[in-house]
Order: structure tokens, then C-alpha cells, then sequence
């Protein structure tokens, strides 16, 4: 699979489960590599939520140091291709 | 003296504390007498004025190496390990039950704690507490705060989280039984234990005397992955509220009563 496809179904994966996770209603229209961690509705607890569920959808494990500097969903991807995803 | 005092007027005027208070003692089952149920919540609002001069006073046995005069330690060995591991963070779950504080000033003497607190309703105790925190290496996390990562930072640094699980969680809490009644429960504990395969306690720290505390431990609480989040909540949430129940029935007069835990 190319990296951009891959990063497609990442994409993809994870706004599935933004969807059923998420307490505040992203901006779906322009939802992609750009769109920042704030901006996706996600606080101190909720991203607790969205760790738990990529480690089971996507199943890679993410530790929390490596978490701490994400500002943006396309960083977050990156970070799962880097990890295996 | 002065801190009962100061509770006794308090409780005279703050009527719908005293409603609360009651109401959340029969509804625990601890009491069903009205009369003997009000006793018990006049007797937890002086508890938590006199939590506040023990936790300024205490700072003179807190920082000597031997504190058998002050505290009796019932620490699973499990929980005592991770401790004294300089390479383990540890998540350690209370309720407000006892004198918190001094439990948290004391595990400080193993690493830095770092606990999540809120601005309290009165100034001055709030300038007192913020004095008496920045004593020892406990460092105040706020409840609300644009850094997300504040939670994990504490973990990654290895440091102890202290959090007390037991007020209303609102719309981000779990609905689990505290004393047989749905309540609805922080669920930030046992997320951090889920995601970062962290350490988590249950901790308790009971006045057996005049500057006298019992802190107790339960066991590493395990809780393996099943994929299913919500179960697995329910199952560390439950144990929680069971260890603070248990807590609690000790000594009933040393419990928050008078915070609305139950909102339905």
C-alpha cells in the first residue's frame, strides 16, 4: 500500500473513531492533515479515550512521551506509520 | 477549638448543606434515623475544618524520618515496590476521605506528587492551602487547563498522580454504583492506567487520633485490556468505589458528606 493511501485509511480510521469519541463536533469539512488536536474537540480526558480506542482499531500502542508533542492530526498519523500502522 | 467552632457556625448557616449532608447519609445506608444521620454530617463538616489545621500543623512531623508517632502505614507491599522504584510512576486514587492531604504530603517523600486541584470558594483558604502545597514536593495541577498533556507529563516524568476520583463527573463520568446508587465517577484513573500501563492504587488516610493517621493501600489494581473500554472502566471504577466505601464505613463522620455526589 502507498504512503498516501495509507495515510488515507489512517485518516480515515481515525475520524471513525473521533466520531464516537469525540465531545465536541469536529469541523468534518476540512478534516485532515492540518486540523489540530484542539480543534478536534479533545481535552486532557478525552485524548485518554482516542489512545485507548487507536490502540484497539488500529492496534498500535503509543507511548505517552511521544503523544505530548502532537499538535496536529497529520503528526498523529505519522506517528502511527512510524509505530507500524 | 477554633477550627470547630468556626465548622459549628458554618453548619448553622449553610442549611442546604446540612439537607445535603443528611440526605447523603441515609441514602449511603450508613444511617436511616434522620436525627442520628444529621449527627453524622454535623460531625463530617467539623472533620473537614479540622482537616485544614491538621494540614498545616502536620508539616512538623511530616518532614522528620521517623513519623511512628504520628501515622500507622498499612502499604501493600506491591504498591510500597513501585514506590521506591525510581523508574515507576504510580496513580494513586482517593476519595474526600480523612485528611488527604497528609497522605499526600507524606508519599511526596518518595518522588515529586503532583495532584489536581480547584480554586477554593473561600480566599483565605485558598491562600492558606496554596502555602501549605507548595511545602514538600506536591505540585497543584489545575482542573481545567488548555495543556492536555498535563496527566501524562506527571506520568512520563515518573512522578506520583494523585487524584481523587469521588466528586460529580458530569457529563465525561461513568454511572457506577457508590453505596448501591448510580453516581456518576471520574473515569480519568483508570483511563491513564489503561492507556499508559501505569501503576493505580486506591489510598486512604483515617484520623485514629489527635494528629494521628492511618494511610492504608489497596493492592496494585490489574486490570488487563479486554478491548472493551467501557467494561473495563466499570471493573476499576467499581473496585474504586468499593475501597472508598469500605474506607468511608470505618469511620463515617470523616467523609465529605456534604458534596452533591448523587444528582438524579
Amino acid at each position: 500500500m502507498s504512503d498516501i493511501s495509507k495515510e488515507k485509511e489512517i485518516i480515515g480510521q481515525l475520524r471513525g473513531i473521533l466520531e464516537e469519541s469525540s465531545t465536541k463536533e469536529p469541523d468534518w469539512d476540512n478534516f485532515g492533515r492540518n486540523s489540530t488536536i484542539e480543534s478536534l474537540g479533545l481535552d486532557s480526558l478525552t485524548i485518554l479515550d482516542l489512545l485507548y480506542d487507536i490502540e484497539e482499531e488500529i492496534g498500535v500502542h503509543l507511548e505517552a512521551k511521544e503523544v505530548l508533542n502532537i499538535t496536529t492530526l497529520g503528526e498523529l498519523v505519522d506517528l502511527l506509520i512510524k509505530n507500524g500502522a | 477549638m477554633v477550627a470547630r467552632g468556626a465548622a459549628n457556625v458554618w453548619w448553622l448557616f449553610d442549611r442546604k448543606r446540612q439537607i445535603v449532608g443528611r440526605d447523603n447519609v441515609i441514602r449511603s445506608g450508613i444511617e436511616t434515623d434522620p436525627k442520628k444521620a444529621r449527627a453524622i454530617a454535623k460531625k463530617a463538616a467539623h472533620h473537614m475544618a479540622i482537616v485544614v489545621v491538621e494540614s498545616l500543623r502536620s508539616k512538623d512531623f511530616l518532614s522528620d524520618e521517623d513519623t511512628t508517632d504520628h501515622l500507622v502505614l498499612d502499604i501493600k507491599p506491591d504498591v510500597l515496590a513501585v514506590m521506591q522504584d525510581p523508574e515507576q510512576s504510580l496513580i494513586i486514587a482517593s476519595g474526600h476521605f480523612g485528611n488527604w492531604e497528609v497522605a499526600g504530603h507524606w508519599v511526596s517523600r518518595f518522588k515529586p506528587v503532583a495532584g489536581v486541584t480547584r480554586t477554593m470558594n473561600n480566599p483565605l483558604i485558598e491562600s492558606i492551602v496554596k502555602k501549605r502545597k507548595s511545602r514538600f514536593r506536591f505540585r497543584p495541577i489545575p482542573k481545567h487547563d488548555s495543556n492536555m498533556g498535563r496527566f501524562l507529563e506527571v506520568l512520563e516524568n515518573k512522578e506520583f498522580l494523585a487524584l481523587l476520583f469521588d466528586q460529580h463527573a458530569g457529563e465525561y463520568g461513568m454511572m457506577i454504583d457508590f453505596f448501591g446508587h448510580p453516581a456518576s465517577t471520574f473515569k480519568t484513573p483508570p483511563m491513564l492506567h489503561l492507556v499508559t500501563r501505569t501503576p493505580l492504587c486506591f489510598a486512604s488516610c483515617r484520623r485514629i487520633g489527635p494528629m494521628k493517621f492511618k494511610i492504608c493501600t489497596s493492592s496494585l489494581i490489574h486490570q488487563p485490556r479486554s478491548g472493551n473500554k467501557n467494561e473495563d472502566l466499570k471493573a476499576i471504577l467499581g473496585s474504586l468505589n468499593r475501597d472508598l466505601e469500605a474506607a468511608i464505613r470505618k469511620d463515617p463522620t470523616q467523609y465529605l458528606w456534604g458534596h452533591r455526589r448523587w444528582r438524579d
